[in-house]
């Protein structure tokens, strides 16, 4: 077969990656939705609290447990370091992709679970929804997040099955991450302004 | 025709007149000053987080684009592109 000016033989075609895949591309716009929801949220919490009379927290509610929350908040982060191995892993081929993966979900599930006492135990306590400021602030932005987290522990979940099939592909796991870093990012911030 | 644009442009003309009757300022009404501190804070911070979505996209894309189109062309054989499919791992 002749060969063209390029020494590439005719007849062959070139492939192009896309410079963005599709779902990375999706997934990025729906982060950014998020990021500008959730800035909403906080920046609504911010006005709340210096509209307070009596100063924040107010009195008379339960304090909100900060030190078992930084706990928390370091497993959220340390599942979003192992999902950042676990990509590195995937892109040689070892076979540390699995438990680190794996690793990564375990701690988004205690992150879930964690929270979930910690919501039990500060109902018990009063705080509900509708117990004042603080707990309706509570509830939604600390409650808009965990659905998130929930979301994002599906997904991993997905992929990791799809991992023990021999079936993942770098265009399911790059969105798939895009979203646990997005839910491990916003995490501190609202520690910081909810919790300290 | 000319008329319905008179009408709309005293009409317009009208409710900016009047728009310091709406107090649609909460900020300009608030006696706390740690208020209206942190409406100007959360205006700027809802302002500068678009705009450092979109721009960091931007120069990120425009990264992407330039290391590909830096990249040498390379003729692929059909065979291989049936062997990687979607499930080739790349950069």
């Amino acid at each position: 077969m002749p060969d063209d000016a390029l020494g590439r033989p005719y007849g062959v075609p070139v492939r192009r990656e896309p410079v963005v895949p599709n779902g990375v591309l999706g997934m990025l716009i729906f982060v950014a939705t998020e990021v500008m929801f959730f800035s909403g949220l906080i920046s609504a919490f911010v006005i709340g609290k210096s509209n307070a009379i009596g100063g924040w927290p107010p009195p008379g509610q339960p304090r909100l447990p900060v030190e078992e929350t930084a706990l928390n908040t370091a497993a959220l982060l340390a599942s979003g370091v192992a999902l950042y191995f676990a990509n590195r892993a995937f892109r040689k081929d070892s076979p540390s992709v699995k438990p680190l993966l794996g690793l990564a979900i375990a701690l988004g599930g205690f992150f879930v679970l964690f929270q979930g006492a910690e919501w039990v135990a500060l109902i018990g306590e009063g705080l509900t929804l509708t117990s004042g400021q603080l707990g309706g602030f509570f509830y939604l932005l600390v409650g808009t997040h965990a659905l998130h987290v929930v979301a994002g522990f599906i997904i991993l979940l997905y992929t990791y099955q799809r991992l023990s099939h021999h079936d993942l592909d770098r265009f399911t796991f790059w969105p798939a991450q895009i979203f646990w870093y997005f839910v491990v990012g916003v995490w501190p911030i609202l520690y910081w302004q909810v919790y300290l | 025709m000319r008329a319905a644009r008179a009408v709309m442009g005293s009409a317009v003309l009208a409710m900016a007149w009047a728009a310091n009757l709406a107090y649609a300022c909460p900020s300009c009404a608030s006696p706390l000053e740690e208020n209206r501190q942190a409406f100007v804070d959360t205006t700027i911070f809802l302002t500068v987080v678009p705009l450092t979505m979109m721009g960091g996209f931007v120069w990120w894309l425009r990264r992407k684009v330039r290391e590909r189109d830096d990249a040498p062309e390379i003729a692929v054989p059909q065979s291989m592109l049936r062997d990687a499919g979607r499930f080739s791992k790349g950069p």
